[in-house]
């Protein structure tokens, strides 16, 4: 229109140049009115006029179809519609639509008018099925229930399959929600088909969540798959929903409970509560909470595992409480393995099985079994609730008459499944006979007895196989099989023969069928002692003379049981010489010997052991024996155990060899034992327990002819040789310079233990308590041995010795056993002479001549000898200091104040030398002297020893003005050398016992300044003192007075030199710089020390 | 298996165990059978008000003489009970598996309601038939336990064995009782109340009230054990 109108205004500005072209656009504009009239007038028609007819069935036998009625179209309008076909065929509707039957494929026109409204178009639509929806009526539930228990919902509806014309597939869609109808938890399809009548169909749905967590709504639809049917199909409508719901009390509750699930699946457990769940767990592990309708929460467990025996515990945590409830995840049961049924008695069959995996399931959830025997129908169950687990599985099947083949089943069921495993048994050939009971024995004679046994059971159709174990003392067991008829009432009894007489037998018994299938246990063992026979053989004989040789001793050796066939009760013994047969005695059975008074005679002596049933056969021995020349002593070793003796086969030999031995150490008759071997036998070995290594053993082996013997060897031997257990026995003969002969005794045969091989003689130089010959064996090159393998020697001669030494002399013997202990001896050889003079002559001639030429040279140097050794000493009492009041000498015993006037002495001289070092003991032995004066007195003048002189060193002075005035005398203190250097103390007793006590000089120390007294006994033996007056520096030391308490002691038999009385005394002083040494002497020079004293080490 | 009675009355008399004096260990193994099943002709639902005791005139005789130290019997029975409580305790809920031993405030908690009262201050006669209440419903009870156990925790055999032993002497603490009571106080006749049947409730339910009652029997058997 607006083109119209631009058009309308723009001819204006056009009208000169374009008047042709104006008019062809007026004539399109009157065009394009016309068109839009006449379309205005066709639409005005169709709006008059039904129309979009459209068409849907629900059971493929009816189209509904409906269209649009006209605007004008009020109410009471009936409209015709008409299907346009060969067959016309018209239908009235009042409404909008009309149900017409079904058209066949192709096209159909329709036609539809309104009746009685003639002014109006007929409408006509083309209609084809394809333009036809298939859309079935929305279904209907008839039913929804649930099973708490299992959590499952079961949907009942009706097909309404009568509707449909044919055969159809229907698909159904189930829909269920939970959560209050917002949550569409599951849509499954379920497919039927429709058969042209109605059907009620059952659909069950298993929750994974239990029903009474929540409420589960469930709706239905469905849709018609029906191939020829070209139109299009649709799904009906939903159904309404249909709800299930649990009504919980005011408990709360925990769901699902007491479940059984098998190990591995997915489960979800949920609380019913008004309370408020604050957790949940199961086991110990905590779950996340699902929050359900209201409070009610739930937790998904996945991949759950396996419980112990009182379930697995899911509990949820409220504020105050806990609320729970149990699962038990177990595994079904497995296929019972190793199945197999037997018999005990055929009256009753014994299935055993094992139950595999273990299903941790335990009381009403266990495992139950069933076992079914298939062709006679019957069956037994097992079942156990509180058993415990490891009682073993079997069960017990009556028997059924004249049945012998059976198929059983094993069925085995839980909660979680079930299982089962088959066995089909001939029931004959799987007998298992129970322990045989009740086992007597009964005498046949006496080699043979019955043995009868009861074996419960009814084995009459079977024939039973049994193995009786024979056992006796000593013997291999013997095991005999036999085959018994089976009988009904369980008693079997079968002989025994081949037994020895007077044994004791112990028999078991054990059983299987014929059909062997599995021996029984072994009956207990029955012994039993079977009846004596007389004895089989004579007994073992022999015989000796006595050592006078006037009686005949027999010997013979109790029978072996086996040979006795019951209990010996005596031995007969009797002799016969030439026809004519003596019975001697009846011997009582412990008693194995006789002595029988025989002449010279050769008498057979026979000997028969009795028991309680008969003799033996005798057993016979010549009294004499044969003589033999031709013997050789012979040697011989065992072998530890026993002894080998050989010998050369005799066709001449026509009885048993015997061998007889003894230990040789025995006096005659000497027997220990004897063995006889069989004629044709050339070697025996003699073993007993007897025999003892180291012991000597004589051997005699006799032939024997006509029941005398002959002594063919005879043998001394060892079972085994050890080595002698003493050392022989040795002196020694003769002993020079240079050698030692040296003699021995033999060893006893008892304490040989061996044959001896030989000695060994061991030597080297060595005193007693120093040598001592050790590893003798190792060849110490310093040892010399001898080895005596001559045996008869008894004697050896050792030369090439040293004189005058000792020697360790070592003997020992050896026997193949081994060496025997040693025995030595120390041996000093004789010294030689002539040496020994030489060695004396030699120093004497020396000694005299250096003594001569001495002698000569001291002659002719006398007096320079004098001078130098032996000057003029000065007497003391020139010299106005030491000027006593009177001559101490003289015996005054007043004391003398000394004068310390200056003095100048004659001659003094100082050696400058070292002394020699003194022995501490001469210093010791001082001491004493000094500090106990009145000691010294009671020492024994002869033991008195001249000691030195050590110069005494001055301590200190000590003023002493009062006494000075008094008594007019100075006192000086001399030290002597001990006491310069730690004198030891000494105990009383030795100090009393002291020899040296008041000998020779006292060195003056510590004396009694007043000792009024003892100076008094000084004065006395004044005279006798002869000690030394100390002579050294006048300003060091002052003189000791005379009267001093050592000098009280002093006996005139003592030797003193240097004594201030005499005045040919010398002295060497030793110089002050030696009072130090604890070693120096304080001995002076002089002949005596120079032989007394000994030297220093 | 136990009958359901609004109210339970319990005829001592009527016993066959009536006056014997039971020793810890002398129990035979006929009264185990016994002793529950008086418990189930008096089966009483949840709680039930004990009645009055016998009227002091009521008649009362025992059928065999009662044992002349019957307090010191009763008094060592309760020491023994006592003594191995705790431990029947740990064993039964260490027998429940997780979270048991975890929970027990919430698990096994005494929240027994209609547990018999025992008034330790009370008088000897009073706290003699309190005791008796007490230990015919810990009996009841522990019959119940013993049961579920059995079928529960058929391997857990010490904790059967722990069981049957506190049974035991139960058994003979209540006949020691009941001849304490005839013989000094004459009385025959105790009504007494039992606990809750467990044998309908779910395996849960059956262990918590189990755990709960045991605790229980531990808290009040200390006390009782201490007023004697």
């Amino acid at each position: 229109m607006m083109n119209i109108s631009l058009r309308l205004r723009r001819p204006s500005r056009m009208v000169d140049g374009k008047r042709m072209r104006m008019t062809s656009s007026f004539q399109r504009l009157l065009l394009t009115f016309i068109l839009l009239y006449l379309m205005n007038q066709v639409n005005s028609q169709k709006r008059g006029a039904p129309r979009d007819l459209k068409c849907i069935t629900n059971n493929l036998q009816v189209w509904d179809c409906s269209w649009k009625a006209p605007s004008g179209a009020g109410h009471g309008t009936i409209y015709e519609v008409c299907i346009e076909s060969r067959s016309r065929s018209c239908y009235q509707s009042e409404k909008a639509n009309a149900k017409i039957p079904a058209l066949l494929p192709g096209d159909h026109e329709i036609t539809i008018n309104r009746l009685y409204d003639f002014g109006n178009p007929i409408s006509k639509f083309t209609l084809n099925e394809k333009n036809v929806s298939l859309i079935p009526d929305t279904p209907e539930i008839l039913n929804l229930s649930a099973d708490f228990s299992t959590s499952t919902l079961h949907l009942k509806w009706n097909d309404r399959g009568s509707v449909f014309p044919r055969h159809l597939n229907v698909i159904w869609e189930v829909k269920i929600l939970r959560k209050e109808n917002t949550e569409i938890i599951k849509l499954v399809t379920h497919n039927t088909t429709v058969n042209g009548k109605d059907t009620v169909h059952h659909w069950s749905w298993a929750s994974d969540m239990p029903l009474e967590c929540t409420t589960h709504s469930v709706a239905i639809r469905c849709y018609v798959d029906d191939p020829h049917f070209s139109g299009r199909k649709e799904w009906s409508d939903w159904s309404p929903l249909k709800n299930i719901s649990w009504s919980p009390d005011s408990q709360t509750k925990v769901f699902p409970q007491d479940k059984v699930i098998l190990v591995g699946s997915d489960i979800t457990f949920c609380c019913v509560t008004q309370e408020k769940v604050l957790s949940a767990q199961i086991g110990q592990t905590n779950c996340p909470l699902i929050h359900l309708d209201g409070e009610n929460v739930a937790i998904k467990i996945h991949n759950i595992s396996v419980s112990a025996n009182s379930g697995t515990n899911v509990v949820f945590t409220t504020e105050d409480n806990i609320f729970g409830t149990v699962i038990f995840a177990g595994y079904p049961p497995d296929i019972p393995q190793k199945l197999n049924c037997e018999t005990y008695d055929l009256k009753e069959i014994i299935c055993t099985w094992n139950p595999g995996r273990p299903t941790a399931l335990v009381g009403p959830r266990n495992t139950s079994y069933t076992l079914f025997e298939s062709f006679s129908g019957k069956y037994v169950k097992f079942k156990r609730v509180e058993a415990p687990t490891n009682e073993s599985y079997q069960l017990l099947f009556q028997m059924r008459p004249n049945q012998e083949i059976y198929n059983f089943t094993l069925n085995a069921r839980n909660p979680l499944g079930r299982s089962e495993s088959t066995i089909l048994v001939n029931i004959t050939e799987k007998v298992y006979p129970r322990i045989p009971t009740s086992i007597k024995v009964k005498d046949i004679n006496s080699t043979a007895v019955i043995l009868s046994w009861h074996l419960p059971g009814n084995f009459a159709k079977i024939k039973l196989l049994c193995q009786i174990e024979i056992n006796k003392t000593n013997a291999v067991q013997e095991l005999r099989n036999v085959t018994v008829r089976g009988v009904e009432n369980s008693s079997y009894l079968v002989a025994v023969d081949q037994l020895n007489p007077y044994t004791v037998y112990t028999f078991r018994i054990r059983c299987s069928a014929e059909t062997f299938w599995k021996w029984s246990k072994w009956s207990n063992e029955k012994k039993y002692l079977t009846t004596e026979a007389i004895p089989s053989k004579g007994p073992d004989t022999w015989r000796e003379w006595s050592s006078d040789g006037k009686n005949l001793i027999i010997y013979w050796k109790p029978l072996p049981i086996n040979e006795a066939n019951g209990k010996i009760l005596s031995y007969n013994v009797s002799c016969s010489l030439d026809e004519e047969t003596q019975s001697l005695s009846e011997i009582p059975d412990p008693q194995h010997k006789a002595e029988l008074q025989l002449d010279k005679n050769d008498y057979i002596i026979s000997v028969v052991a009795k028991n309680s049933v008969g003799s033996s056969p005798p057993s016979k021995i010549a009294s004499m024996e044969i003589p033999n020349d031709d013997l050789k002593v012979e040697q011989a070793v065992g072998m530890g155990n026993g002894i080998l003796l050989t010998w050369n086969y005799d066709p001449s030999m026509t009885c048993d060899y015997v061998i007889k031995w003894c230990n040789s150490s025995r006096a005659e008759p000497c027997l220990m034992d004897w063995k006889k071997v069989p004629s044709n036998s050339t070697e025996a070995v003699i073993e007993s327990d007897q025999f003892r290594p180291g012991v000597r053993y004589n051997f005699f082996l006799y032939g024997c002819r006509n029941q005398g013997y002959q002594l063919l060897r005879s043998i001394i031997g060892y079972i085994e040789e050890l080595a002698p257990i003493v050392a022989p026995n040795f002196t020694v003969e003769d002993t020079s310079a240079d050698s030692i002969l040296v003699r021995w005794e033999d060893i006893p045969v008892e304490e040989l233990r061996g044959f001896l091989r030989g000695y060994l003689f061991y030597f080297e130089k060595g005193e007693r308590d120093t040598s001592k010959i050790r590893g003798l064996e190792s060849g110490r090159s310093d040892i010399k041995v001898k080895n005596i393998t001559d045996l008869s020697q008894k004697t050896l001669r050792i030369a090439d010795l040293q004189g005058k030494t000792s020697y360790h002399l070592v003997l020992r013997a050896y026997t193949d056993g081994g060496m025997g202990p040693e025995k030595s001896m120390f041996v000093v050889t004789k010294e030689n002479s002539v040496g020994l003079i030489i060695a004396i002559l030699i120093p004497v001639a020396v000694a005299v001549i250096v003594g001569v030429v001495t002698s000569i040279l001291c002659y002719r140097k006398r007096e320079w000898i004098k001078e130098t050794f032996y000057p003029d000493i000065p007497n003391p009492e020139n010299c106005k200091a030491l000027q006593f009041q009177k001559s101490v000498c003289e015996g005054n015993s007043a004391l003398k104040t000394l004068e310390m006037n200056p003095c100048t002495p004659n001659n003094v001289e100082v050696l400058e030398t070292r002394s020699a070092v003194p022995k501490i003991e001469d210093t010791e032995i001082i001491s004493p002297v000094a500090e106990r004066p009145e000691e010294s007195s009671d020492a024994e003048p002869e033991n008195h020893v001249v000691v030195s002189y050590c110069p005494p060193v001055i301590e200190e002075e000590i003023p002493n003005p009062g006494v000075d005035e008094a008594g007019g005398t100075s006192q000086v203190i001399y030290i002597d050398v001990q006491s310069m250097y730690q004198p030891q103390a000494k105990p009383e007793e030795e100090q009393e016992s002291d020899p040296v006590g008041g000998a020779g000089y006292k060195p003056q120390m510590h004396l009694p300044i007043t000792s009024t007294v003892e100076d008094l006994a000084a004065d006395a033996d004044l005279d006798k003192t002869a000690g030394y007056r100390p002579q050294a520096n006048v300003n060091t030391w002052n003189l000791v007075s005379p009267d001093s308490p050592r000098s009280t002691d002093s006996n005139s038999e003592i030797v003193s030199f240097g004594s201030p009385c005499s005045i040919n005394s010398r002295q060497f002083l030793i110089p002050p710089k030696d009072e130090d040494s604890p070693k120096s002497n304080g001995g002076g020079w002089s002949f005596t020390n120079f032989f007394q004293n000994k030297p220093n080490d | 298996m136990f009958l359901l009675q609004s109210r339970a009355s319990c005829r001592l008399r009527e016993s066959p165990e009536e006056g014997k004096v039971f020793t810890e260990g002398m129990l035979m193994n006929e009264e185990r059978g016994v002793v529950p099943l008086l418990l189930v002709l008096h089966w009483k639902h949840g709680a039930g008000s004990p009645l009055p005791i016998t009227p002091v005139n009521a008649t009362c005789a025992t059928r065999h003489p009662c044992h002349s130290n019957l307090m010191n019997q009763i008094r060592n029975q309760l020491a023994q009970l006592n003594g191995s409580a705790n431990a029947l305790f740990i064993l039964y809920y260490t027998a429940q598996g997780e979270p048991f031993p975890n929970n027990l405030d919430k698990l096994c908690g005494p929240n027994v309601t209609d547990f018999p009262p025992f008034h330790a201050n009370g008088t000897e006669k009073t706290r003699l038939v309190e005791l008796y209440r007490i230990i015919a419903y810990l009996g009841a009870s522990l019959g119940n336990i013993t049961r579920d156990q059995k079928v529960l925790n058929p391997n857990a055999l010490s904790l059967h064995s722990k069981l049957n032993a506190t049974a035991d002497i139960m058994r003979g603490l209540l006949s020691n009782v009941l001849c304490r009571l005839c013989n000094k106080y004459h009385v025959a006749h105790v009504d007494v109340a039992y606990g809750p049947d467990t044998s309908g409730k779910d395996v849960f339910q059956k262990k918590k009230l189990g755990c709960q009652l045991l605790g229980k029997y531990k808290q009040v058997i200390a006390v009782v054990a201490q007023a004697f």
